[in-house]
Formats: structure tokens, C-alpha cells, sequence
């Protein structure tokens, strides 16, 4: 078994992002285009009074916040969630969205381009929806607590924590919602970014612009 | 309690001293750090009644006139348009089937013009959302692009002739088509879903373009074999504003 595949498991836990992978082979997904480009796509400059660790920290988070704001908001438009997974799904996204406006702003022009999903219909399916939600905010949590120690600046550390118990929250909804034990270990582990990467990767979520421009001669009536 | 015992000054009058956090007595930890960010309040999403979406074709895949394996098959369709660039299609409606398979409702590049079919989720990607519309009127002869339902470029156009009518109904932008060599159809081409319904012998399926003219004192007029034809400037104008993807309405 390979790394990546182990790595999805422990964070797959119910299987969902593995459910979604289905029809598709696995080498399909590693080689897929643009499937790194979720933090390749962040830039390397400095932003005005940060660091350059506190700018790539920010710009990871950023990255992550994107994944989840877009998640929540296909799932809301796609009006397939019902009751209080509907609700959930609504007020978590609002929150998403929240947290990519604001890190947007603190970074400015050095924040990371959006990048573009292919959700692959998980955010109609309502169980899969539930337990890929899961998977996202225990991730989430787990890259903000790998990432706290490295911060330079306190005020961005004052920030990370601010929204890493946000994220939290956020999980122990979504586990509640889906049946798990919201809260089941006296520790949690932080998860290191290398990880994250490979398993973002993995789910083949992280899509290429289709290419719908071409330079041949047209047949059309005229 | 907690909160009691520290506004009776439990802490500071050495409630506190003894624990492996005790600070000194007299000491005082510094104010929390505000934080770098300004978190905005929640931002629920908005209502956006222009709102489309489309989504490109993963794989060969049949339509069919019901969301289940086993509806009729409506027409089969290709991953790639006759010009090479991937397949859009427009998604109108979305259902499950019995077994929790989703099925979404396309509209179908098939004569006749209108037809729609449900495909299954999984042959195709990621969802592209637009803002815009192009409407083509025919009696007046004029193109209107909305944004967000206002309107954000004008021109004239000239249509298909009489015996070569142009089709009326609901398409979609497929692909633009740039950099080619060929002075008729003008500088810049925009394919779409409609498709001539009396040349259907034409090379590549007699599919409608937008597209510019190397003949603009023909424009307005009913002059074509059923495409929409713009003047030069305003086609190229017309593509600085307008996304693959746009549906388009001919009326």
C-alpha cells in the first residue's frame, strides 16, 4: 500500500473520499491535470509586514479555506441537502467564506489565486456530503494545529488559533450530524503540510480549467 | 466559578499560586495579541437568479429520457466537440435515481433544437457557473449580452436567410474559435448547441455559429445559412465580455 493511499484512510475514516473515487483509476487521479495545483498555485513574496513563513503559512490556509468554502457552497446551491445537514451545510459555508474573504484581505496581492473543484458529485449525494464534510474539518483542524508553531508573527498566531477552533467546532457538527462521537480523544495530532498535500491530492477534488479555445478553422453554417 | 473566583481576585490574592501555571504573586500575564485578521460576520449566499451552470463531459455517454440506466436513449454523445475542445453542456435539473445515483438533465446539441436529456453525474466535471445571457433577437435583427440580467453590449447582426432560417430556442456557448485563416468567418468564432434544421448535410452537423463576416455592409440582414453574423469590431468586443459556456437564447 502505498503512502498516499494510507494517508487518505486514517483521514477518510467512513471511506467517503474513497467512495468518490469510484470509475476512476487511481493512477487517473495522481497524474490527473492540475491536481497539485491547490498550494502550488501559492505565491512566494512577502506581503506587507509579514513574514515569508507567515505569508506561506497564511497562503496554506487560504488554500484549504477555498477547498471548504467552495465545498459548502456547491452543496448549498445544489439545494440536495435537506433538514439539519442543509442548515449545517449553510451556516458552516457562510463561515468558510467568512475566512477566505478575511485572509484574502490580509494578504492582498500576495494571496493565492482560487482554485478550481471538481467535487465530482459528492456535494448532491447527502451521506457522501456528510462524510467528506467530516473529512475536510478534521483536516482542516489538523493542518492548523501542524502549522501553529511555525507562525513568526503572535498577532497571525492570535488569528490560526481563532479560526482553528472555529474548525473544530465545525467537526464536531459534522461528526455529530453523521453519527461519530464528536469528541472521542483526549488529544488530537497535528497533521504535517507534506501530508495535507498528498491527501488533497488524492481526492482528485483540485481540477484544470478545460480548455475551450482552439485555433481551428470553423465549420460552421456561416 | 471560574469566573467568580477571578472577579473576586482569586487569582491575582493567590488562588492560582500553587498550580504548575502559578505566576508569581504580584505578576500579571500581558493582554491576549489582537489578532492579524478581521473576520467579517458570516457571509450567506446570495441569491443569484441569472445564475447557470454547465459542465463539461468526462466520457462517451447516453442521454436518456429518464434519470435511470434503463430510460430510452435519447442521443449518444462525445466527449469532444466537432472543433476538438471538450463537450458543455448545460444542466437544468438534477435528480436521484432509486438506487441514489444522480442523474443530471442536459439540453442536447440534437435536432430538434430543444431537446433535453438526464446524463449521469459521474460523466461529467466540475460545474462552471455563469453570469451572463446572450439574447439574439431575430425580428430586430439585434444581440443584447446581460450581466447579472443588465444589459452590457449591443450590435446588430445579420441571420440566416429564409430558406436557411436560424433556430430559435435555449443553446449554449460551446467554444470560441481564434486565430484561424479564414476572412469569412471574420477574426473570432463562437460555437453553439443550435444546430440548423435544414442543413443538416453541413460538415461537422450544421451547427450555428457566432461569429464575425469579411461582408459588414450585409449587416443588419438576413443573409446567412443560419449562423449569427457580427461585424468585426463587434465580435471581437463581444469576446472580451462573453465566457464559453453562456447560455444563448434566439427568439
Amino acid at each position: 500500500m502505498s503512502g498516499t493511499e494510507l494517508d487518505l484512510a486514517r483521514v477518510d475514516r467512513d471511506g467517503a473520499i474513497a467512495e468518490t473515487r469510484g470509475g476512476l483509476s487511481r493512477a487517473g487521479f495522481l497524474t490527473a491535470a492540475g491536481a497539485g495545483a491547490l498550494l502550488a498555485l501559492a505565491p512566494r513574496a512577502r506581503a506587507a509586514g509579514l513574514s515569508k513563513t507567515d505569508v506561506d503559512v497564511l497562503n496554506y490556509a487560504l488554500s484549504l479555506e477555498y477547498l471548504q468554502a467552495a465545498f459548502y457552497t456547491e452543496s448549498e446551491r445544489s439545494k440536495a441537502l435537506k433538514g439539519r445537514a442543509a442548515k449545517a451545510a449553510a451556516q458552516v459555508g457562510a463561515v468558510e467564506r467568512a475566512h477566505v474573504q478575511a485572509f484574502r484581505a490580509l494578504l492582498g496581492r500576495k494571496a493565492m489565486a482560487k482554485p478550481r473543484f471538481d467535487f465530482q458529485g459528492v456535494t448532491e449525494d447527502p451521506k457522501a456530503f456528510l462524510k467528506t464534510a467530516v473529512a475536510f474539518e478534521d483536516l482542516a483542524v489538523e493542518a492548523y494545529k501542524g502549522q501553529a508553531p511555525r507562525i513568526q508573527s503572535e498577532r497571525v498566531l492570535a488569528a490560526a488559533l481563532g479560526i482553528h477552533t472555529v474548525e473544530a467546532r465545525h467537526a464536531a457538527w459534522m461528526r455529530y450530524l453523521n453519527g461519530i462521537q464528536p469528541a472521542a480523544a483526549a488529544f488530537d495530532d497535528p497533521r504535517d503540510k507534506g501530508e495535507i498535500d498528498r491527501i488533497v491530492r488524492a481526492t482528485g477534488f483540485v481540477t484544470a480549467k478545460p480548455k475551450m479555445t482552439t485555433r481551428r478553422k470553423p465549420k460552421y453554417t456561416g | 466559578m471560574l469566573a467568580g473566583a477571578v472577579a473576586a481576585g482569586g487569582v491575582a490574592a493567590g488562588v492560582a499560586t500553587t498550580g504548575p501555571t502559578a505566576a508569581p504573586r504580584g505578576s500579571a500575564l500581558p493582554s491576549a495579541p489582537r489578532s492579524a485578521l478581521a473576520i467579517p460576520d458570516p457571509r450567506p449566499l446570495a441569491r443569484e437568479p441569472h445564475l447557470t451552470r454547465w459542465a463539461p463531459l468526462r466520457r462517451a455517454v447516453t442521454a436518456r429520457a429518464d434519470p435511470a440506466p434503463a430510460g430510452a436513449s435519447v442521443a449518444r454523445l462525445s466527449p469532444r466537440t466537432p472543433e476538438g475542445t471538450p463537450h458543455p453542456l448545460a444542466v437544468i435539473g438534477r435528480r436521484a435515481d432509486a438506487a441514489g445515483r444522480i442523474w443530471l438533465r442536459v439540453r442536447l446539441p440534437v435536432l430538434p433544437n430543444g431537446t433535453t436529456g438526464w446524463v449521469p453525474r459521474r460523466a461529467v466535471g466540475a460545474y462552471e457557473l455563469v453570469r451572463h445571457r446572450l439574447v439574439v433577437d431575430l425580428r430586430r435583427l439585434r444581440a443584447t449580452l446581460l450581466s447579472r440580467g443588465r444589459p452590457v453590449f449591443r450590435a446588430v447582426i445579420g441571420s440566416g436567410q429564409q430558406r436557411w432560417p436560424t433556430p430559435r430556442g435555449e443553446f449554449l456557448v460551446r467554444n470560441r474559435l481564434e486565430r484561424y485563416r479564414s476572412a469569412r468567418y471574420g477574426p473570432l468564432a463562437f460555437g453553439t448547441s443550435a444546430r440548423s434544421a435544414t442543413l443538416t448535410d453541413w460538415p461537422a452537423g450544421g451547427f450555428v455559429g457566432i461569429h464575425g463576416t469579411d461582408r459588414p455592409e450585409l449587416l443588419p440582414g438576413r443573409v446567412s445559412h443560419g449562423c449569427i453574423r457580427m461585424r468585426n469590431a463587434d465580435i471581437l468586443r463581444l469576446a472580451r465580455l462573453m465566457p464559453v459556456g453562456t447560455p444563448v437564447t434566439i427568439r
